[in-house]
């Protein structure tokens, strides 16, 4: 698939989630079940649906979804009240904004008369219960879509990204991509047969990838290094399609998929005049339809250095593309064995047989199989971090020409590999990091100049795998951050108190909190500041963290540390109250046995520990989850040291450590429901189900307290 | 200029065409060529892959390369796999 249209659709897959995320949202304010937090997040959702709109052009979206918006704006800053008609316009606005999303996406239209009419009660919504905010005003008539929008105070205007090609709309049809082996050859079969055959199923448009041909003295004349891509129009059945390369599937890689193509006829080739068909006599009617190859890719110079990126490659890796459901349900399955096998190795053990059996023995080997599988299989979905990093150059450049500045963008480790769930949730997030890095981070050119360096700014984006982890770093070698302004910009929000004390870091964490910005102007595309606590949120998600690292003068950087894959966790097992947790790996920073007079009780129920020279929050896990109502023995008990993603630490009781072991990640919310504390469960050998503790979680529980705690404890 | 060499292309250019093929044009690289397809009555992929190295490699050297009195059979083969403007493009660039 084209890079472009592969954006795309992840852009409405996305706009899928973000939709029924409004709408959830929208339905629990209208019973009254919401509460901030919702509002927060219907906001953000309608705001994520428009930014996309706005890079690919979308601009009916765009200009909807932006009053929309601005009303949930003025409901999120409690300038207008929750009210039962507020969120029936809301409602409706939300099903219109889903019909002009399928509208951008299938290419259909929307009633604009509903559409019109559900601006006008925005605006109504808007202007009437409360003063006009500066971006309430919402584009009217046919005045161009950004002239409401003032540059902020960097100048940021959004810029619309003009893609290539429009958006997919009208037909349905078969895209299919065959890639012929050398073996299929090699059996007697060719490419030109079948796609004859091809043909006769209807109307196709056939363009033919030359990339791999090499100069003729190093060609395999054997070979295969030419693939097609054909469209073919029409509802056929795909066994039809498959049954033509049903004698050939091990022999080619090939990909069937239904595509939406343009209603209006397909455009010929336009680099080159319709040239006669070679030096030839016109084709006598031919008995069998003639497909019509509507595109063929030239041979030329131009297409030999290839500016698109696919050729220039080395004949790449035999590959095939395999449906990712098909995958999953693999790593399920593996899973499950993985689990099977160490069930079946506890009940052997409790047998007695003598570890030097054959069965014990034999039971060793299929740990190591399983264990081996478990690692192929998790490969499978390992993908370079290129994917998503090929995306930003443009992007950032997108972004330098809009802002005025000059910015060149450096990339590191592109091949580092992570499983798929992540990468696919990884692009927002960067997105995000490296716009606010040419936008904020960044100074003008001229400030540069000023300050004596170089005009161009510098941005690096990398990627490296750290203690079974990936890191992603953004770094700008831009002015840093103003911790003044940011804290003055914090205490006038009322996101801080102006008489608590904040050291850097923590000023700097500022920038992650809902609604903080310091844009003082609203742009269509960013500046409301859903920035960096909507990044904050991906990454925590996906169970990683988020830190920022600044140097004022010097610049900036964001490290984001996430788990190579969702399916897995290196955990540590512990009990409490006799039930068996499992402890991230990752958030424990060491395990102590508390001494007496270490752990001092703050009322009847909190208590902190001396680690050192701090002290840290003690949280006993069978209290906190409701295993035991009383707190256990410190000193009978063991502490695990964790750190949130945050970076707060806690310690946690526990009664026991029994081990450390790989576990396959099982859902909680998926099987059961969400349980806070708890992030997700598995199976122990003994069949017995384990809970994932939450770190962050239970931290969370304690951190608002802690402050004052620790601070009680330090003057008693 | 250098006459270009003239090479008349077999009737039956199957995966079994394509070494020779291959050979025959490499032995007149760096030479203006024009290839004749008069007699060309079956083409398979193979020897279409080497058509059209061929047009890259003689592209890359600057050396003219032309397909002329294209068969009707070679002309519907290479409809089938999308290339029937291929080789006129080809020596046009």
């Amino acid at each position: 698939m084209d890079p472009m249209d592969a954006i795309k659709v992840t852009f409405f897959q996305e706009c899928d989630e973000q939709l029924a995320e409004l709408e959830s949202g929208l339905m629990a304010l209208e019973a009254g079940e919401g509460d901030r937090e919702t509002v927060n997040a219907v906001f953000r959702a309608v705001h994520s649906v428009k930014g996309g709109a706005g890079a690919f052009g979308f601009e009916d979206l765009v200009k909807f979804s932006h009053t929309f918006e601005t009303v949930l704006d003025l409901m999120r800053s409690d300038k207008l009240a929750i009210s039962a008609d507020a969120m029936h316009v809301m409602l409706r606005a939300s099903d219109v904004l889903a019909d002009l999303v399928h509208a951008a996406r299938d290419g259909g239209s929307v009633d604009q008369g509903r559409c019109d009419a559900l601006m006008e009660e925005l605006d109504q919504l808007a202007h009437g219960d409360a003063a006009p905010a500066p971006s309430a005003a919402a584009p009217e008539g046919d005045a161009p879509l950004y002239a409401d929008v003032e540059p902020d105070e960097w100048g940021f205007v959004p810029l619309r990204v003009v893609m290539d090609d429009e958006p997919p709309v009208g037909e349905e049809a078969w895209k299919i991509i065959f890639m012929p082996r050398a073996q299929l050859y090699a059996k007697g079969s060719d490419a030109t047969i079948l796609l004859r055959e091809l043909a006769l199923l209807g109307d196709c448009e056939i363009e033919v990838d030359d990339t791999l041909v090499p100069s003729l003295d190093t060609l395999d004349a054997n070979g295969a290094c030419l693939s097609w891509t054909i469209i073919l129009h029409g509802d056929k059945d795909e066994a039809a399609i498959r049954e033509i390369f049903e004698f050939v599937e091990g022999d080619c890689d090939l990909i069937i998929e239904r595509t939406s193509v343009s209603a209006a006829a397909p455009e010929p080739p336009p680099v080159f005049a319709p040239a006669p068909v070679i030096a030839a006599a016109p084709i006598a009617a031919a008995p069998a339809p003639t497909p019509v190859a509507k595109q063929a890719t030239a041979p030329s110079a131009a297409a030999a250095s290839d500016s698109e990126g696919k050729g220039g490659q080395p004949a790449a890796n035999a590959t095939i593309r395999v449906d990712l459901e098909r995958v999953d349900r693999l790593i399920d399955l593996v899973g499950e064995l993985v689990i099977n096998q160490a069930m079946l190795a506890q009940r052997v053990a409790e047998t007695g047989v003598a570890r030097s059996s054959n069965v014990a023995l034999g039971l060793d080997e299929l740990e190591q199989l399983t264990r081996e599988l478990q690692d192929s299989v998790m490969a499978i979905r390992a993908q370079p971090v290129k994917s998503v990093f090929q995306r930003m150059p443009r992007l950032v450049r997108e972004i330098a020409t809009a802002t005025n500045k000059q910015v060149r963008l450096v990339m590191d480790g592109e091949g580092t590999e992570v499983d798929k769930t992540v990468i696919e949730r990884l692009s927002d997030p960067i997105t995000h990091m490296l716009r606010n890095a040419v936008d904020h981070g960044l100074e003008s050119t001229q400030d540069r100049i000023d300050a004596g360096k170089p005009a161009e700014g510098t941005i690096r984006l990398a990627a490296l795998h750290r203690s079974g982890r990936i890191v992603i770093e953004v770094s700008d070698d831009g002015r840093g951050i103003n911790r003044e302004r940011v804290r003055a910009k914090a205490i006038e929000k009322g996101l801080i108190s102006p008489d608590v004390n904040m050291t850097d870091e923590e000023i700097d964490n500022i920038i992650f909190l809902p609604g903080f910005s310091t844009a003082s102007a609203i742009s269509d595309i960013s500046g409301r500041g859903v920035g960096m606590d909507v990044v904050k949120r991906s990454i925590q998600a996906l169970g990683g963290r988020i830190s920022i690292t600044s140097n004022p003068g010097k610049g900036s950087t964001f490290t984001l540390s996430l788990p190579l894959t969702l399916a897995v966790l290196d955990g540590m097992v512990v009990s409490a109250a006799d039930q068996t947790l499992i402890a991230p790996l990752t958030t424990i920073i060491e395990t102590l046995q508390p001494k007496a007079g270490e752990v001092r009780r703050l009322g009847p129920n909190r208590s902190v520990i001396a680690v050192r020279d701090a002290f840290v929050p003690l949280v006993d896990v069978g209290v906190a989850l409701g295993f035991r109502k009383e707190a256990a023995q410190p000193d009978s008990c063991v502490v695990l040291l964790v750190e949130s993603e945050g970076g707060g630490r806690a310690a946690l009781l526990v009664d026991d450590i029994q081990g450390q072991r790989q576990v396959v990640i099982k859902s909680l919310e998926a099987n059961y429901q969400r349980v806070e504390g708890i992030a997700a469960a598995t199976i122990l050998g003994d069949g017995r189900v384990a809970l994932i503790l939450d770190v962050d979680g239970l931290i969370a529980q304690r951190v608002s307290e802690t402050r004052a705690e620790t601070q009680l404890a330090k003057a008693g | 200029m250098s006459e270009a060499t003239h090479i008349k292309l077999a009737p039956a250019l199957d995966y079994r065409a394509a070494a020779p093929l291959r050979e025959e044009l490499l032995a007149h690289r760096g030479k203006p060529i024009v290839v004749d397809g008069a007699d060309v009555q079956r083409l398979g992929g193979q020897c279409i892959q080497v058509l059209a190295s061929a047009a890259r490699t003689w592209a890359h050297d600057g050396a003219g390369f032309s397909v002329v009195n294209v068969s009707q059979d070679m002309t519907r083969a290479l409809a089938h796999v999308g290339m029937d403007t291929y080789f006129s493009e080809a020596s046009a660039s």
